[in-house]
């Protein structure tokens, strides 16, 4: 070996040069950035509707980067779900009828049952074993949260297979990809310390979407963000009840509900009642015409009886059909959202169902009050 | 190996310090070889999709040595069919749908420019034109080098031989131009590609989905959009990548060739390409268009005929040029429409030359405003001809039904003019900017500013790369 010790430290120099000056820039931009845009703490329950207004902008990246309020050895209501939950279950509307425990809302639009899995397990991660005790996960279902993880997450925009969580977990490198998955590479304890030192990242993002959203909008051909009161006003005509039917039998690949969907539900279901969890399974209604003509709803519907009629005898778990009389047509915004004005109605039935849970078991507030006295770990 | 994953940088790290380990050209060889191997490998799963690979080249060997050890024309030629025979059968072109192919998958990236390297060795060593005997090291460094085994730079062998041998020397100056360089490139492919990447899938999504899009003028400002942006991205991609490359060869002493001159500037179709994947194109001309035009002027006797040679001659080099880039049906129409817009450009300059004579015609092309119309011409043609390599053969042609004719030429002249006021505007604006920032780039030259405008760029990529999805891919290697 002839080793050129001239040629290695020119290069290695210029490395290390160039290793400094990235280094010291970045720590100035840190130090800008923390003082022109302070980091926001979650002081209320967390609100994936509120994601557009916060350092995080996108629901999944709210998600996973504010989780860690979720310690804490209080009660606390999660739900889970996609946008019909974000939408539907307003947190401040549950929070307002249920004082005694904490309210979070972490629906992640256009979410199947892989990704709710995922939501737990980042939300699991950042708990003591004793807070996961004082979990109460609510997940809003129906059968747009059961289609093939290959149809779902195959888009040109991401690799194979990546859910919009696994996106943020590879993002700013707190994971990598491993063979079989996303591999942790940041312990979840430090996940504050990682938050705080990609907040350049974060309000750099923040500056550049409010530059572009105008440009944004145009490029994606969406319509403009509509008002609640034109949201009540919405009355949908056949072409477009037939568009979304169209755009539903897209969206599930036009292929049959995933029986391993269901499966990663009977799953989750157990993990959280093994780790001293409680599940509330809302079955979420449709607009009358839309259960009526998707094929997916009818389908949909035996399964989830089947699901329910193993779980009815489940302690921890209940189940709950939303079906009062929110399923009629001039409820819904669209072909899922229901209107703004009867989200206090779904609220309520939701209260119902938590209170039913509650007096059902008795064991959640009184192991809540035995444990609350102990220090998380 | 994606050229922006954390594995390549790790491989050029490593081919970089460890050539600076094995100064020797043997030892030198032997690091390049590697890292060629690891490279390559890098794109299978198990070594038996090797195979069809390692047999091409060792079949291309046997061929190169058996010319250089018996030149003649004829066993060129014998031998320029078999590797080509051999290069369609492994590329498993659509055309031989009904030819069985070998029962399980391999790997096909880099062939083409393995092709094209072996015939400019079969024909220099036929001409006598190669240094010396070709040894097997030598042989698959070059043809498999791993800076350019996806999509070049195609290098001479003679160059290549040249510089592998010559000694490796280093300085501040060089070393800081080679990592400039290379982030020049990651600029090019994570900023400037991916977002244009952006723009253009977003739009085609538009005017390829099965959303109306409402008026027929819409569908031809989205498509002039799509064209334009998906001719950015390319153009941002393919000399990221080249930049890449070049920047990581000065610091292993190989200094491949450049590949791209300011292509959009070129004022026609044909000035375009010879400023457009640079080495590709010399490599058309000297073993495709130069042998074709003097096989046809030996044999054309009349005068009048043989001015109109060249545009014959130019049709058939674009067509397989344009055919070479894929293996389905739509590459011959980009084919055709290369070789349309290569011999209608050259009939335009003959029949321009006789109708106002030279003078006149010289003067005409150096009017500022025509100049920049026939930039932006340029662009737009080029621009649509890339439909091609967005779109299968039924999309083209739902495409066409969506647009018409008359969209397309709509389209192509919204280009041309948007492009060239543009193009016109950014260079006075270049042109009034530069005596003002003269200084600026003194002042930038020493030690500290220019590694910490290095740094801020470096930055600019980690933090623009954050806010895509996943990593632009690098197109080219597709071709």
């Amino acid at each position: 070996m002839i080793m050129s010790n001239a040629n290695m430290r020119t290069v290695f120099k210029q490395f290390g040069l160039l290793l400094i000056s990235v280094a010291g820039l970045y720590a100035i931009v840190l130090a800008v950035t923390l003082m022109l845009v302070p980091r926001q703490e979650v002081t209320n329950g967390l609100d994936t509707a509120q994601a557009a207004n916060t350092l995080y902008f996108t629901e999944p990246k709210y998600v996973f980067l504010a989780r860690s309020a979720l310690n804490t050895p209080s009660d606390k209501i999660i739900m889970l779900g996609a946008s019909n939950v974000v939408v539907g279950f307003k947190q401040a509307q549950v929070q307002k009828m249920v004082p005694s425990a904490q309210v979070h809302n972490l629906g992640v639009g256009g979410s199947n049952m892989t990704q709710i899995r995922e939501v737990i397990d980042l939300v699991q991660e950042v708990q003591s074993p004793q807070a996961r005790q004082h979990n109460t996960f609510v997940i809003g279902i129906w059968y747009g949260l059961f289609a093939d993880d290959a149809v779902r997450w195959n888009t040109p925009d991401r690799h194979a297979g990546d859910t919009d969580i696994d996106i943020e977990r590879y993002r700013y490198g707190f994971f990598r990809r491993g063979a079989s998955g996303p591999v942790e590479v940041l312990p979840a304890r430090y996940l504050d310390t990682g938050t705080t030192l990609i907040h350049p990242y974060l309000v750099i993002d923040g500056w550049t979407r409010d530059m572009t959203s105008v440009l944004r909008q145009h490029l994606s051909g969406k319509t403009k963000v509509i008002t609640d009161a034109q949201r009540n006003a919405v009355v949908l005509t056949e072409d477009e009840k037939q568009r979304y039917l169209d755009f539903w039998a897209d969206y599930m690949g036009h292929r049959p509900l995933s029986e391993q969907q269901f499966a990663v539900l009977r799953d989750l279901v157990s993990t959280i009642v093994a780790n001293g969890g409680h599940v509330i399974l809302v079955d979420l209604p449709l607009p009358a015409w839309h259960a009526q003509r998707s094929s997916y709803s009818a389908q949909y519907q035996q399964h989830k009886q089947q699901l329910f009629a193993e779980l009815a005898h489940e302690p921890n778990v209940r189940t709950v059909e939303m079906r009062s009389n929110e399923s009629s047509d001039e409820n819904f915004s669209d072909e899922v959202h229901p209107k703004p004005r009867v989200t206090q109605a779904w609220a309520q039935e939701l209260v119902s169902a938590l209170n039913a849970q509650h007096s059902n078991t008795q064991t959640l507030t009184q192991d809540t009050l035995q444990q609350s006295a102990k220090p998380v770990e | 190996m994606a050229f922006t994953s954390l594995n390549f940088l790790v491989l050029i790290a490593l081919l970089v310090v460890l050539t600076q380990c094995f100064v020797t050209p043997l030892g030198r060889s032997i690091v390049l070889c590697l890292a060629s191997a690891a490279f390559i490998a890098s794109y299978v799963s198990t070594p038996v999709q090797l195979i069809p690979l390692a047999a091409f080249l060792l079949f291309c060997y046997g061929l190169v040595r058996s010319v250089q050890a018996r030149p003649s024309r004829r066993s060129l030629a014998l031998s320029i069919a078999l590797v080509v025979a051999s290069f369609i059968y492994l590329k498993k072109f659509s055309f031989l749908d009904g030819v069985g192919t070998l029962p399980f998958p391999y790997l096909v990236i880099g062939l083409s420019y393995i092709l094209f390297r072996v015939i400019h060795i079969l024909v220099d060593a036929c001409q006598g034109g190669l240094p010396a005997k070709i040894g097997p090291l030598s042989f698959f460094n070059y043809t498999s080098n791993v800076l350019s085994f996806v999509s070049g730079p195609i290098q001479r062998f003679q160059d290549f031989a040249e510089r592998s041998t010559a000694q490796l020397v280093l300085d501040e100056d060089k070393v800081f131009a080679a990592f400039s360089r290379v982030i020049t490139g990651f600029i090019k492919l994570a900023i400037v590609s991916a977002i244009a990447d952006y723009f253009f899938a977003s739009l085609s999504a538009r005017l390829l989905g099965t959303v109306s899009i409402g008026s027929w003028a819409s569908a031809v400002a989205l498509y002039a959009f799509a064209a334009s942006a998906y001719t950015v991205y390319l153009y941002y991609n393919f000399s990221g990548y080249m930049d890449i490359v070049i920047g990581v060869s000065w610091l292993i002493g190989l200094d491949l060739p450049e590949n791209f001159n300011r292509p959009f500037s070129s004022r026609n179709f044909l000035e375009f390409w010879s400023r457009w994947h640079m080495t590709l194109s010399d490599w058309f001309k000297l073993y495709v268009f130069n042998p074709l035009l003097k096989a046809m002027t030996m044999r054309v006797e009349s005068p009048a005929l043989q001015t109109y040679l060249g545009v014959i001659a130019f049709f058939v080099t674009f067509l397989i040029m344009g055919m070479w880039h894929g293996t389905t049906s739509v590459f011959l129409v980009y084919g055709l429409l290369l070789g349309a817009g290569a011999s209608a450009n050259k009939l335009w300059q003959i029949s321009m030359t006789r109708r106002l004579g030279k003078q006149r015609y010289k003067a005409l092309a150096a009017n500022a405003l025509h100049a920049w119309l026939c930039t932006g011409l340029t662009f737009a043609y080029f621009a649509l001809a890339l439909t091609c390599f967005w779109t299968d053969m039924p999309q083209l042609l739902s495409l066409i039904h969506l647009l018409g004719v008359g969209g397309f030429v709509a389209a192509l002249l919204a280009m041309a003019v948007v492009v060239g006021v543009t193009l016109m505007g950014t260079h006075a604006a270049a042109s009034w900017l530069a005596p003002r920032v003269e200084g600026w780039g003194k002042a930038t030259s020493g030690l500290i500013a220019r590694n910490l405008l290095m740094g801020t760029r470096v930055l600019a990529i980690a933090v623009v790369a954050s806010f895509f999805h996943k990593a632009p891919e690098f197109v080219y290697r597709a071709f």
